[in-house]
């Protein structure tokens, strides 16, 4: 009986421990977010701010975090409707109708494993010749890349886990293949729309990569204007740290909400 | 309705989605390989030119930053999916054997593979700071004196590793945790009654059954792993020297930083054909396994 309990203490401590290794670097920008100026300079560091420096978010908002975050949002929210918008019906067309077989399916697939490298610099160079590059468009236009194999194939999935007879009940009722599609499958398949919207959402509001090189005066998403402050002359933590904490919380909400599907968004629905 | 209608309405249906896909990848892409055959620079006066495989000849054998960077990569690649793997095994078959609380510590550990890299990135920016960060406070409690980290050419890699592990564990802990919920129980009960348990049990009954779910968590993390970019660009811009430059960092300083396209272009290409080969390789390695 001892070794059992002895058992799962070790158990729990080991659990314990990781918890704490996976959320501690939170704590510390949280904690970071509310220190003064003097607290970040000091030997050994400030674990816990003695008075609570509220300031550094409304500052940091107001240094071009503001912007960010709308400017952010913008391009997630656009990004998120095309990829439904084009991919529901495709997705559809693939899971129902198997249009380009396996091939299709594939190579849609497979765009995930492109370096992104590959793609940005070219369409650098195309969007720099047609005025694409520092504008909302260009960005959303980019983020296709990813998010609409994404939308794709997740939407497949949960399409593809749909009972056959409904649709097949309605064609014999003489209904068309879009009013099955718009009016049985698009209402059937709500959940995986509410799980291929928010993905695609955080999928663009985390992206980096391709915001840093096709964004410029003009348009600033939150994840370029987090790295300009920590690549200034003078780098305010504070105000960094109160950002960071703002670009979290989105992914966050989001997460919670998303819990059940986590897994098959995080692996493009291949692993339920 | 006839088969033929219905195949031109699926036709229809994926054109968009398609049509743009090609525009954004294949037609980019295309353009892409015709550049890197050329000694197109921006803002050089040198006319462009074909230049052949000029390209390709000089960074497979001459240039060696190019080299160490591939090296470099290959190392975080491995490094990173073996460590993040055994460990995301750990906590997975911890969780597994836990009968409350298993929903709300997952969800707590998996906050960092949710959050933008980004952000991971500045966390590691100040948790690796040297004088003032939480990590060389804790080492010097030890007794040990920590490195600079990210100011040191010894350590700047294992910084980036080590910011990567921390966020990308958790993702393989919660694709082993669903691989060992699906566990045909029959197939575990079969073999505990024959005997096997322990490292036996592990090795020939769990194994063999969590090796195809997993290994698409491998896989996805060995492609994102190589694209590594990101958490380079806000830890270390490659530094100190070019100790920490990966490879999809070193084309963006040619292309974004030296402006030379046609040699970016050039190791873009070399970079998609490498993925490529390599998750061939390692889904063929998967489906070998699989039959065991």
């Amino acid at each position: 009986m001892s070794k059992r309990v002895l058992l799962n203490f070790l158990k729990w401590g080991a659990l314990i421990a990781f918890v704490i290794l996976f959320l501690f670097p939170f704590f510390w920008i949280m904690a970071s977010s509310l220190k003064g100026r003097g607290e970040f300079f000091t030997r050994p560091p400030v674990w816990i701010p003695t008075h609570l420096e509220w300031s550094n978010y409304p500052d940091s908002l107001r240094r071009g975090a503001m912007k960010g975050l709308t400017d952010s949002f913008v391009i997630a929210f656009s990004s998120m409707v095309i990829s439904l918008l084009l991919g529901a019906p495709a997705a559809y067309a693939i899971a129902r109708f198997q249009v380009g077989r396996e091939n299709l399916a594939f190579w849609i697939l497979s765009i995930r494993m492109f370096p992104p490298i590959a793609t940005i610099l070219p369409l650098f160079v195309i969007f720099r010749f047609i005025g694409l590059v520092d504008s909302y468009a260009g960005l959303v236009l980019s983020y296709t890349v990813f998010n609409l194999p994404f939308a794709i194939w997740i939407l497949k999935g949960f399409i593809e886990d749909l009972p056959r007879e409904i649709e097949e009940a309605a064609k014999v009722d003489g209904a068309k293949p879009f009013q099955i599609f718009r009016l049985i499958v698009i209402p059937l398949a709500a959940p995986g729309l509410v799980v291929a919207a928010l993905f695609t959402f955080i999928f663009a509001w985390n992206d980096f990569a391709y915001a840093v090189i096709f964004s410029g005066s003009k348009v600033t998403p939150l994840p370029v204007v987090i790295a300009q402050f920590a690549g200034g002359h003078e780098i305010l933590w504070g105000q960094i740290s109160a950002a960071a904490i703002i670009a979290i919380a989105p992914a966050l909400v989001i997460a919670i909400f998303l819990q059940k599907y986590l897994t098959r968004g995080l692996t493009m629905g291949a692993v339920k | 309705m006839s088969g033929v209608e219905e195949r031109n309405f699926a036709r229809l249906m994926v054109t968009p989605a398609v049509g743009l896909l090609f525009l954004v990848t294949i037609a980019p892409l295309l353009f892409s390989v015709v550049v890197s055959f050329t000694n197109l620079q921006f803002g050089s006066p040198q006319p462009m030119r074909w230049n052949g495989l000029d390209n390709y000849v000089n960074l497979t054998l001459r240039d060696t930053r190019f080299l160490s960077a591939l090296w470099r990569t290959i190392l975080l690649v491995t490094g990173g999916v073996i460590t993040q793997t055994v460990l995301g095994f750990a906590v997975a078959s911890l969780l597994f054997r836990i009968r409350r609380g298993r929903t709300v510590l997952l969800s707590a550990i998996l906050i960092p593979s949710v959050i933008s890299q980004v952000v991971a990135g500045w966390q590691g920016r100040m948790i690796f700071n040297a004088s003032y960060g939480p990590l060389n406070d804790m080492l010097a409690r030890l007794g040990i004196k920590g490195p600079a980290w990210l100011a040191s050419q010894q350590t700047a890699l294992t910084a980036i590793f080590l910011t990567d592990t921390w966020q990308w564990t958790p993702f393989l802990a919660l694709i082993i945790l669903a691989a060992l919920q699906s566990l045909p129980q029959d197939i575990v009960e079969a073999a505990r009654l024959d005997g096997a348990y322990g490292w036996s049990m592990f090795r020939f009954v769990t194994l063999p059954l969590i090796v195809p779910v997993t290994g698409i968590g491998i896989l996805l993390r060995g492609v994102d792993l190589f694209k590594t970019f990101d958490l380079v660009y806000i830890l270390t811009q490659g530094g100190p020297g070019n100790s920490s430059e990966t490879l999809t960092f070193f084309t963006y300083v040619q292309g974004f930083k030296f402006f030379n396209p046609s040699y970016a272009s050039a190791m873009s290409f070399i970079q998609l054909v490498l993925v490529t080969i390599a998750a061939k390789m390692f889904l063929a390695f998967i489906r070998r396994q699989r039959s065991f």
